[in-house]
């Protein structure tokens, strides 16, 4: 490791990420004292956001690049998949039964696995760890030899994502500096109506929303240089709580305060899987550090998780280490005779433990990027102002658990890796036929970016690691801007439905065209083949090029092979629908359209700097080598660039991602996208542009199918159902349980005690008045009063009893202990 | 007599407030308000003198990344009984002295609203912080069980005079619930008292309980040496007893030195005699023990006084009960239950884990399920308090995992941190809702809203203390939770699931108490008026809490670095226990037997 460009590296982003922290204190104590009124705090956040803007990208182009030259990417990945498809192609039958004699050797002896690799031409060379630099930089706590720490991981993915996140958030700053500008004054709440009557009034906030935003930039800066598991959860629960604030920015708004509370519960869902794979990776590898620690001197002083499971020596296949195999056998105990632990057959060498790890720091991906069955909180998370549905949920926050999938890549087992495609590929068909029916603007966009997170899960899923980064990326851009365009007609009409709109390209042309941008972006659009497209394009072919290789090596999973081709259909449909009903056609609401009007300059160059983005993120920049997927080649992730197969299911292959830029199977994927989004485009324009079919007698025609999809396949309905509900109700009978049960125990000994007091009395009392002379029986009369006096609840007396007791026991002891 | 001598330092700190109680009760009639001063001063001096420990180099100090008892000093008291006047410090109790103070001097300065009997009020109230401080930092079983008592019984005034509406239900609730948890307690040092002997110990173990103390360059077994031929009244007993050869003829020497009590419990045989039902001494000792704690702490199903007493309580005693008294039921079961019984802990590990996990889980329940705001918190400590049980629980040093105690140091360590940082958070909790139950005089959680808009600045102080509650990474909450969550896999992956479950619910009745209470469009219950801002007293009360909140969030070493090299050592000499123990146990089995060596290939 360069310890001058680490340092460097290091020192920059760490500015870069504790700058809007800085940012978040300085408002939180001085905006309200610079008046309510003043864009104060707009400018402190964005000014501070444009810096760190700055830093990444000095960091990028002054620091990683000069230090990481980028490969000829194209021409290197062109040679790669030549020699590749070419094994594929010709045996592929034989090169699985090898690699799986291979594998099933695997755990035994790492020489044996790597000398059986290195045999064949070449498809077992297997990709080295990306360049990195790792580092601590604060110990929250140490036991022993483990560590928890706050440190970071720096590659060329940390590095890109930082660039991507502060260059949408500066824009977003910027252009919510415009969008909120209702209030800077009293602002007047028309959703809000108080119990007399009346609308509420209130101070504006705006300061406020800039101090969230600068903290949610801080956060999710944090996740992004996060050095390791840990660090990420910490940052991932801080991401979440500014995602609460910002929902819930209208508190007065009852529908805006649940959103936000619904949003960080369901999170929590997904956390605690997470918490449960942290759980199970602690438990065995004992770290949660991404990448080795090192001396000043570059050895390697505490190896992280991924060169724990990915050695050289395995030739960075993944493989568990003993301490995993050991805590496997110690958690599932295999069988109580240890022949069998030795036997290979129920040998699944810590697989187990890892496919768990792995999936549950999944379900903490599922929460945060709203995959399905977690997916329900991000449509009511709009809303949160427009803005922070442009940056939080679409191109950042949401985009964090793909993130933590990309980064946390090396340590899925295949297995884990087809949970996280059924999951990608559920979630992007489900989120795709709900945004057919939404007529909330929002809402579709909303329901879209749940899909092409989808996509996103789906391609890493499948082994397409740079595929689905990639589409991470381009998607953080176009679906930023669909965001920010649907702001921008929300704030020109005051409305999100869009029922009550149309033909307002002519009024916010603006608008109109960076949006159609945006989704000729999402729907992919491009030449087939050969290109240029936009930059949905570049990132959608792949993702469906790597799953019709998928396809081919796993035919009894055709299913993810088809989604992604029908997903995109979906897309094109629902995505030009939005278009027409919003800016094409006749008004459907004269009076919203007269007063609609373009938004204000620092709104719209926003958009339009964006638009440039979503055109031209997946091109190549002219003269130099530099594109994204050349630079997100740098980070591939270590070992991931062999064709593995399953070990709990020894029929699961994932391919090699360089094997699905063969000619053949780009050829096919090109021109399935190809024609399936031009198909959705078409039908949209029949049914919205040229009003071919009427869309209110579709409506009627497919009533149970409009009905399911409007009502959102009825999950939160059923989750009320299944989940809501008897959690109410155990709660309901904890609580009756305590005062009805367990407070009825003690009052029913404390009346048992009352009464055999009483009868003690009352016999006690009898015998002596009969038995004795009247001047005793008034004596104990007067007894038995104080006696009840005491039962009755003189507390002081108790204690002092008590104290009484002890002594006299300890007088009585020590006179039994001086006799003996 | 100087302040740099422990006995006068450490007496200082424990009487002072009883000896304030004293004056004031001698005092002419004062105005309350002056009551209430020389008390708040009185809290205050306390807390300086607890902070003037941190003063390295000063006569007497507290040193960090010291395992041992520091400051020790013992007078004897009552010699027969061998029962001494016996304190010092070490990284367990030091933190917790450290926020009873602190706590103290927040709980007066919130109870300015208290306008009824005030001279009483204030008296009782020192009294209670005399016996919490000598609770915490009582060496000596007989010493410890009397300040346990001396604090119940001003808790038992402060509820049932000072409290609300049910206020002698409550009251009597919670004495007859603690009495209950002392008498078991009471019978359990009997029991071990009666068993111990001294003489069994060697010259390092007597080092270790602090009775023998090493001089600078001298060795262990000289000063051992030393002190028996010492003109020391135990010296003299332990040499007399020591010299009788004839072992039938032979007196044992007893002793309520806790720490001499740990070390029989761990390299003796003193307590494995069995007593009832198949079962050693020390297996009655811990379940009597553990009994009387966990009602203090409070764990299901022993804990239905604990929302009671809140309920009624004014709010600095709640602030008190949650932040300290719920401590030391945490703070018996670390210090006593397990060193002194280790093989009952260890037989009992799992059904100790079983109940910190049952009262997480249930507290979060019946805490959604409340309207009260007051039960609702009162609930969140039930669950909250659960990951301390959970926490000291974990003994994960077995067989199995090669007795490596790093996952179990991290559970304790963990559970230690999350008792510090409940003490903080729910005692912030319960003033927060104290400040608004002044104003209104109702605490029903669906007839409140909108007080952002009424009380800005209280609101964003008790919305970030109860994220603190809520476990929010950066506040006090987290770093506990997260270490005693991660820690319990390695000793039960069953529990561990269930008790990351708890995550959710957590979230659940606080965000929803947040919604009900602080957001919403206007209030909707009575007395709306009198929701004026806060005030520059609540303020100062809110601003520490709220500090102290974020720096234990954040800078977790801040508290490690005093209280890890205790909990450390205390983890290493169980976990060394452990290996001991089954190696005997192993050696016993017959041979064939190979249940355990199963597990440790």
């Amino acid at each position: 490791m360069d310890i001058a460009t680490a340092s460097k590296l290091s020192t920059l982003l760490m500015w870069a990420w504790l700058l809007p922290l800085a940012s978040f204190v300085v408002i939180l104590f001085l905006g309200k004292s610079m008046g309510r009124h003043s864009k104060f705090g707009g400018y402190v956040a964005t000014g501070v956001i444009l810096c760190s803007a700055a830093l990444s990208f000095y960091a990028l182009f002054g620091v990683w690049l000069p230090n990481n030259p980028l490969a000829d990417a194209s021409h290197s990945s062109e040679e790669v998949h030549a020699e590749h498809s070419e094994v594929t192609s010709v045996h592929p039958v034989a090169f699985l039964a090898d690699h799986g004699e291979g594998e099933s050797k695997g755990h035994e002896g790492a020489a044996d696995h790597g000398e059986g690799g290195h045999g064949e031409d070449g498809h077992h060379a297997n990709n080295k760890p990306p360049q990195s630099y790792y580092g601590d930089w604060y110990t929250l706590g140490q036991f022993g030899s483990l560590k928890l720490t706050i440190g970071y991981y720096i590659d060329a993915l940390t590095v890109m994502m930082f660039c991507m996140v502060t260059l949408i958030a500066t824009c977003v700053h910027f252009y919510a500096l415009g969008y909120m500008h209702d209030e800077l004054h009293d602002f007047t709440d028309s959703e809000v109506t108080l119990s007399d009557g009346t609308n509420l009034k209130r101070p504006g906030r705006y300061y406020r929303f800039f101090q969230y935003l600068s903290l949610f930039c801080f956060s999710m800066l944090g996740v992004v240089i996060a050095g390791n598991v840990a660090m990420v959860f910490v940052f991932w629960e801080l991401v979440g709580i500014c995602s609460y604030f910002l929902i819930g920015f209208y508190i007065e708004r009852h529908s805006a305060s649940t959103a936000a509370n619904k949003a960080f519960i369901v999170n929590r869902v997904g956390d605690f899987g997470m918490l449960i794979g942290m759980m199970a990776l602690w438990s065995s590898l004992g770290t949660f550090a991404f990448g080795d620690l090192t001396d000043t001197e570059g050895h390697v002083v505490e190896q992280g998780i991924f060169s724990q499971l990915r050695s050289a020596e395995n030739d960075y296949h993944l493989q568990a280490t003993d301490s995993v195999v050991a805590e496997q056998n110690r958690v599932i105990r295999p069988s109580a005779d240890g022949a069998t632990i030795e036997d290979p057959e129920h040998n699944t060498a810590g697989q187990w433990l890892l496919f768990i790890a792995g999936v549950g720091i999944f379900c903490g991906c599922i929460g945060k990027s709203a995959q399905f069955p977690l997916h329900v909180w991000l449509p009511d998370a709009m809303e949160g102002p427009t803005p922070v549905s442009a940056l939080v949920h679409s191109a950042t926050m949401v985009a964090a658990g793909v993130y933590l999938t990309g980064r946390f890549y090396p340590a899925f087992t295949p297995e884990a890796l087809l949970v996280i495609a059924y999951i990608g590929c559920a979630t992007l068909l489900i989120a795709a036929t709900i945004a057919i029916t939404a007529t909330d603007i929002k809402r579709v966009l909303a329901y879209s970016t749940i899909s092409q997170l989808g996509y996103m899960m789906l391609a890493l899923g499948l082994g397409g690691w740079v595929a689905g980064m990639f589409h991470l990326i381009t998607h953080a851009f176009f679906k930023g801007l669909l965001f920010m365009c649907s702001g921008s007609v929300i704030h020109g009409v005051h409305t999100n439905d869009m029922t009550e709109m149309g033909g307002l390209r002519k009024k916010m042309p603006i608008t109109a065209y960076t949006m159609l941008v945006g989704c000729l972006a999402i729907i992919g659009a491009g030449i087939p083949i050969i290109g240029p497209g936009f930059s949905g394009y570049y990132s959608k072919d792949a993702i469906i090029e790597q799953a019709w290789s998928y396809g081919n090596s796993n035919p009894h999973l055709a299913i993810l092979k088809w989604a992604p081709i029908v997903g995109a259909f979906i897309t094109a449909f629902y995505m030009f629908r939005l278009w027409y009903m919003t800016f094409a056609g006749k008004p459907r609401n004269q009076h919203r359209y007269d007063h609609a009007h373009e938004s204000p300059r620092v709104m719209t160059v926003p958009l339009i700097v964006l638009s440039i983005f979503a055109i031209g993120i997946g091109w190549k920049l002219p003269i130099t080598n530099l594109n994204t997927t050349a630079l997100l080649e740098q980070a591939r992730p270590v070992g991931t660039l062999a064709t593995t197969q399953g070990v709990l299911l020894p029929e699961l292959v994932i391919p090699n991602e360089h094997d699905s830029h063969a000619p053949a199977i780009k050829w096919a994927a090109g021109w399935a996208a190809f024609s399936t989004a031009a198909s959705g485009v078409l039908l949209a324009s029949i049914i919205y542009l040229w009003n071919l079919l009427d869309p209110k007698e579709l409506k009627q025609t497919f009533r149970p199918l409009h009905s399911w999809l409007w009502n959102k396949w009825w999950f939160d309905e059923l989750y009320g159902l299944i989940f809501v509900a008897p959690t109410m109700m155990i709660s309901k009978t904890a609580s009756w349980f305590d005062r009805r049960v367990i407070d009825s125990i003690l009052h029913g000994s404390v009346t048992v005690c009352k009464g055999c007091s009483k009868v003690v009395y009352a016999v006690f009392d009898k015998t002596l008045v009969d038995g004795m002379a009247n001047g005793i029986a008034g004596v104990t009369w007067d007894l038995g009063l104080w006696l009840r006096k005491i039962q009755t609840g003189n507390l002081r007396q108790y204690i002092m009893f008590i104290v009484i007791g002890t002594v006299v026991l300890f007088i009585a002891i020590s006179f039994v202990q001086q006799t003996i | 007599m100087n302040l740099s001598e422990p006995v006068v330092y450490l007496s200082l700190l424990v009487f002072l407030p009883a000896v304030a109680a004293l004056v004031l009760a001698l005092l002419p009639r004062l105005t309350d308000d002056a009551f209430k001063c020389i008390t708040l001063a009185v809290t205050i001096l306390v807390f300086i003198l607890s902070l003037g420990m941190f003063r390295l180099g000063a006569g007497i100090d507290f040193q960090a990344g010291v395992a041992e008892m520091q400051n020790l000093f013992q007078v004897d008291w009552i010699p027969t009984f061998g029962i001494q006047y016996f304190m010092g410090l070490d990284g367990i109790s030091f933190p917790l002295i450290v926020l009873t103070s602190f706590l103290c001097v927040l709980a007066m300065g919130a109870s300015w609203p208290i306008n009824k009997h005030v001279r009483a009020y204030c008296i009782l109230f020192l009294l209670l912080e005399t016996g919490m401080l000598g609770v915490f930092m009582s060496l000596d079983f007989f010493l410890f069980y009397v300040f346990w008592e001396v604090m119940l019984l001003p808790m038992y005034f402060l509820i049932g005079i000072w409290g609300g509406p049910r206020r002698e239900y409550a009251a009597i609730k919670f004495f007859l619930y603690t009495l209950l948890g002392s008498v078991l307690m009471l019978i359990a040092i009997l029991m071990l008292y009666f068993n111990s002997d001294l003489t069994r110990l060697n010259a390092q173990q007597m080092v270790d309980a602090g009775i023998v103390t090493v001089a600078g360059d001298s060795t262990v077994d000289a000063s051992f040496q030393a002190w028996v031929n010492s003109e020391d009244t135990l010296a003299q007993r332990f040499a007399e007893i020591a010299a009788e050869t004839d072992p039938a003829r032979r007196r044992q020497l007893h002793t309520f030195n806790i720490l001499a009590l740990q070390q029989m419990g761990q390299h003796t045989d003193l307590f494995e005699g069995e007593a009832l039902l198949g079962k050693s001494l020390q297996w009655w000792a811990f379940i009597l023990l553990f009994i009387g704690f966990v009602i203090k702490v409070p764990s299901v199903p022993l804990h239905t006084w604990l929302p009671d007493a809140h309920v009624e309580a004014p709010t600095p005693i709640s602030m008190i009960l949650a932040g300290i008294l719920l401590k030391m039921g945490g703070y018996g079961i670390i210090r006593i239950c397990y060193p002194i019984c280790p093989q009952a802990g260890y037989d009992l590990a799992y059904f100790v884990c079983t109940v910190g996990v049952v009262s997480m889980v249930y507290g979060a329940f019946a805490a959604l399920a409340q309207t009260d705001f007051k039960r609702m918190v009162a609930y969140s400590s039930v669950s909250h308090m659960g990951y301390v049980v959970l926490g000291f629980g974990v003994w994960s040093a077995m067989a199995d995992t090669g007795y490596n105690a790093d996952y179990w140091k991290m559970g304790v360590n963990g559970a230690m941190y999350q008792m510090i940082g409940h003490g903080i958070s729910s005692a912030g909790m319960f003033f927060m809702v104290g400040v608004i139950y002044d104003r209104v005089h109702h605490r029903d959680l669906n007839q409140f809203g909108g007080l952002f808009a009424k009380m800005p600045v209280y609101s964003g102080f008790a919305v970030g203390i109860f994220f603190a509650g809520l476990g929010l990474p950066g506040l006090c909450g987290f770093i506990g939770e997260v270490f005693v969550i991660l820690s319990v896999w390695k000793y039960s992956y069953v529990l561990a699931i269930i008790s990351a479950s708890v995550v959710i619910l957590t979230a659940g009745y606080i965000l929803w108490a947040i919604q009900r209470v602080y957001l919403g469009p206007e209030y909707k219950g009575p007395n709306g008026d009198a929701l004026k801002p806060i005030t520059l007293r609540e303020l100062a009360i809110a601003v520490p809490l709220m500090v102290s909140a974020v720096v234990f969030g954040i800078y977790p070493d801040g508290l490690l670095r005093y209280m890890q090299p205790s909990v450390d050592r205390q983890v290493d000499q169980l976990a060394a226990w452990t290996q001991a123990y089954d190696e005997r146990e192993t050696a016993a089995k017959p041979l064939g037997d190979e249940d355990g060596q199963m597990a440790s290939r």
